[in-house]
């Protein structure tokens, strides 16, 4: 049932599925988002921009099939509070989607890819005195196969921008950037330059900017806990995710 | 400031300095032309009244006109740190005569004043470039390689017209910058 | 490789307000086809030594630590040719973190470029900004008062101790060791937290100024660094007796990555790694600069060359450093801690060069200047550059494993590498 409307058409707008308000039990799609409805309904963007590179990763471009839960708390056998949520299942939550979020906010497994000075400061937050352990981030992996967030500490180069989307595409879903430092958020320092790529945002989509030069790792820290929030409310957990500056409608 | 070295690199080097011994502060300045290097180089390293074994820096300067290579050598006769400058390379085919027989660690010093101006050492095994990528087309160091304009070429910066606010627009691609001091 | 646009038959972004397809589009085409790495093998091989390398004999293999790896002190990628376990040769590659500081440089203002030096070799950063601002002082012929002087050598001090402790944690953690890499980042962070104190920043700091310091000593500052002078010897000691009478960590140590005096000046090698063969080259006995000659310090020497004595020598560093420390806060003069300059510089038409000793070696900056306001050329000399062609001649006959324990004696910062 979640997935009789096309994949295309979602997005914010009038028509869209999203804007039923979710406590209308039988209504009709209302011709119009109300206000305070614009925040919390995540937006869902198609990714046209940037393609893996073999066709059939990311199921070959279709949409996430995580409706099987989402299914089941449709249809009439679910008996739940929030069967009421009977709308576009792919982007409002369940139960069981809930703890799952919760099961992956508490353990974000970083990946190692430290380039620059910005890894020192990582690697202090990850170190005794700021303890990232303590949120469950402790091992950094090596391997980006087994790896949830990719914090990219340190100015990304043009040699090393190839590299590292390779890194991210390895990466199996969820999962997560985090840009730590002015580098890797707009270019910093590096602006001018003939070698840096100004923001990883020109090469993969950013889910949390930690501006500063380097940030402390009290500064790491709260952007991890952000990356957090992020993961709980599902708002970081989109299938299709945009490459650049992303500029919502009603804002 | 040494002067004694000033009168023994004077005498010593009378034929291949191509302009006076210059001091200043803790440093010794000579110039040579770039085919008198092997030759300079090695009697500095060999002779016992020099005996400049360390090698500190080989640099690469693009003065506007021409090019240099110049060398730092540091010596347990004297307090100075001396400088050598191999001048008068030309901007379109700079050409000098590699250290690497001396000091094996000049290889990558030299790669990299290769990746940069596009100096070539004849006799460096591998000369190729190091910090950019291998297919980069120009050398940034040059005066004529304004940033951002070329920088236009990797796909980093300075494609949006607000980026290019740091050169004015027309500018010459192949402008000559300033003139170093003699 | 271009930017472009969005290709053809695209849509952008369903948003109002984003700039697909208008000129100030920022997304950028990565070309992967291109290769923006180099295969293994390159084809065709461009010089000798390439031609040699990607030569591969009877049962040799080629093996790629690429640029994201746990150990490689940031972004560098070595390319092993390996009989079995042992390794033959190695091509390292470069410049995966070329940020075209030197350019920069160019285009900024004296005390501008300043700023473009601190992230060199982020570790040690007041040892990058030292000989820039050495060389502009030489330029516009300043004095520096003493004080400033002895706050240069008592900051400097700290952070080579922070740079070498930080060492001992990364030789452990290439080893295979945990437990030390916590402990040196808990003294570094003590240090460095003291050090914010004085400069404002944790670490680039962006503290030297020309003709001076940034800023005078403060309460804060004095009272931690007495704290932590009170019980560092204990802490270093500590570091120390866990690493040196371990079995595993001295055997593994011993005799591996083995230099000698004569090919250790071939490869133009300073600092402590020069040290450990035998040299006793330290650019501050040898030349010296500030105010070192009127400081007491012995410059410790080993006579071995292998990565046992690099690591002793270093611990043996830290407690010389120590001693400067004390000596430089019972020795500091009053007076003004910058000179004043106008805020236009305009050196005299010139050359200077500025060599300094820094925990990895000899760090020096060489200026060029037209008399204009801005550096007309700025050639920065980093240690780590030159020591990182050490390690294709120390690697050949030794194990895969330890490559990552040579590379680490020596004590690389890529960002000092690739500049």
């Amino acid at each position: 049932m979640a997935l009789t409307k096309d994949p295309d058409r979602l997005g914010t707008g009038p028509e869209d599925a999203t804007a039923v308000s979710s406590d209308a039990t039988a209504q009709p799609s209302l011709p119009a988002v109300r206000p305070s409805d614009a925040l919390t309904t995540p937006i869902v963007v198609r990714n046209t921009l940037w393609q893996a590179a073999d066709p059939a990763a990311y199921d070959g471009g279709q949409p996430a099939d995580i409706t099987h839960l989402a299914e089941f708390g449709a249809s009439e056998l679910g008996r739940r509070d929030d069967a009421r949520w009977s709308g576009v299942l792919e982007v409002i939550p369940t139960k069981a989607d809930y703890v799952l979020d919760l099961i992956r906010m508490n353990s974000l497994w970083p990946l190692l890819s430290g380039l620059a000075c910005c890894a020192i400061e990582m690697m202090s937050a990850a170190t005794s005195k700021n303890d990232m352990d303590r949120w469950g981030m402790f091992p950094f992996r090596a391997s980006p196969r087994q790896a949830d967030v990719l914090i990219v500490a340190g100015t990304l180069t043009t040699k090393m921008a190839g590299p590292l989307v390779r890194l991210w595409e390895q990466m199996p879903e969820p999962k997560w950037c985090v840009a730590l430092g002015d580098c890797t958020c707009s270019g910093g320092r590096y602006k001018r330059s003939y070698s840096t790529v100004e923001g990883i945002d020109r090469v993969m989509p950013v889910d949390v900017y930690v501006p500063g030069c380097p940030p402390r790792p009290e500064g790491l820290i709260y952007g991890m806990m952000k990356l957090q929030q992020l993961v709980k409310d599902r708002r970081g957990h989109w299938p299709e995710r945009a490459i650049g500056p992303t500029v919502p409608e009603q804002v | 400031m040494d002067r004694p070295l000033k009168v023994r690199l004077e005498r010593r080097f009378a034929d291949q300095l191509t302009g006076p011994v210059r001091q200043r502060h803790d440093e010794t300045e000579i110039r040579i032309g770039p085919g008198d290097v092997i030759q300079v180089i090695t009697a500095l390293h060999d002779e016992p009244e020099f005996r400049f074994e360390f090698l500190a820096d080989l640099a690469g300067v693009d003065t506007g006109e021409i090019m240099q290579v110049v060398y730092h050598l540091w010596s347990t006769t004297t307090t100075d740190w001396l400088r050598v400058i191999a001048d008068g390379l030309s901007r379109d085919d700079p050409r000098v005569p590699s250290v690497t027989f001396m000091w094996k660690g000049a290889e990558w010093m030299e790669r990299e004043a290769y990746d940069m101006f596009g100096i070539t050492f004849e006799g460096n095994r591998d000369l190729r470039r190091i910090y950019l990528p291998p297919d980069y087309q120009s050398f940034p160091l040059r005066k004529d390689f304004f940033l951002p304009d070329d920088a236009a070429r990797s796909p980093g910066g300075g494609v949006r017209p607000m980026e290019r606010t740091h050169t004015p627009r027309n500018a010459p691609p192949t402008a000559t910058v300033r003139r170093a001091g003699a | 490789m271009t930017a472009t646009t969005p290709r053809p038959g695209t849509r952008g972004h369903d948003h109002a307000g984003s700039f697909a397809g208008t000129p100030d589009d920022p997304r950028v085409q990565l070309d992967r086809d291109l290769g923006v790495f180099e295969p293994i093998p390159p084809y065709p091989p461009r010089t000798e030594r390439e031609s040699e390398f990607y030569t591969l004999r009877d049962g040799e293999m080629f093996l790629n630590m690429g640029p994201q790896h746990p150990s490689t002190h940031g972004v560098l990628r070595v390319v092993l040719k390996l009989d079995g376990e042992k390794v033959v040769d190695l091509d390292p590659v470069l410049g995966y973190l070329h940020r075209g500081v030197e350019k920069l440089c160019e285009n900024a203002d004296y005390h501008q470029a300043i700023c473009y030096l601190d992230p060199l070799e982020y570790v040690s950063s007041l040892f990058c900004e030292w000989p820039g601002v050495m060389a502009f002082e030489k330029l516009l012929d300043v004095q520096v008062p003493r004080r400033a002087e002895y706050i240069r050598v008592l900051s400097g001090e700290l952070n080579r101790v922070a740079s070498h402790a930080l060492f001992l944690g990364w030789m452990a953690l290439d080893l295979g060791g945990l437990t030390p890499i916590l402990w040196s980042f808990i003294e570094r962070d003590e240090i460095v937290d003291m050090l914010a104190s004085l400069t404002g920043q944790r670490m680039l700091f962006n503290y030297f100024r020309i003709g001076g310091v940034n800023g005078d000593l403060n309460h804060e500052f004095m009272s931690r660094l007495g704290d932590w002078m009170s019980k560092a010897t204990e802490q270093i000691e500590a570091g120390n007796t866990l690493l040196n009478e371990n079995e595993i960590f001295v055997r593994r140590m011993r005799g591996l990555g083995t230099i000698d005096s004569k090919t250790a000046l071939r490869m133009a090698m300073s600092g402590p790694n020069l040290r450990a063969t035998g040299v006793p080259f330290d650019v501050r006995r040898a030349h010296p600069y500030s105010i070192y000659p009127e400081l007491d310090f012995d410059i410790p020497t080993r006579a071995e060359g292998d990565c046992l004595a690099r690591y002793l020598l270093r611990m043996d560093e830290i407690k010389q450093s120590l001693r400067i420390i004390d000596q430089c806060l019972h020795q500091m003069p009053d007076g003004p801690v910058i000179a004043k300059l106008p805020r236009l510089l305009r050196p005299r038409p010139g050359r200077a060069y500025a060599g300094i000793e820094g925990p990895r070696g000899q760090y020096a900056a060489y200026v060029v200047s037209d008399g204009t306001d801005q550096p007309f050329r700025m050639r920065i000399h980093d240690p780590s550059f030159i020591h990182l062609q050490a390690v294709g001649v120390m690697m050949p006959g030794h194990l895969v494993a330890d490559t990552m324990a040579v590379m680490a004696s020596l004590d690389p910062i890529m960002g000092g590498v690739d500049k």
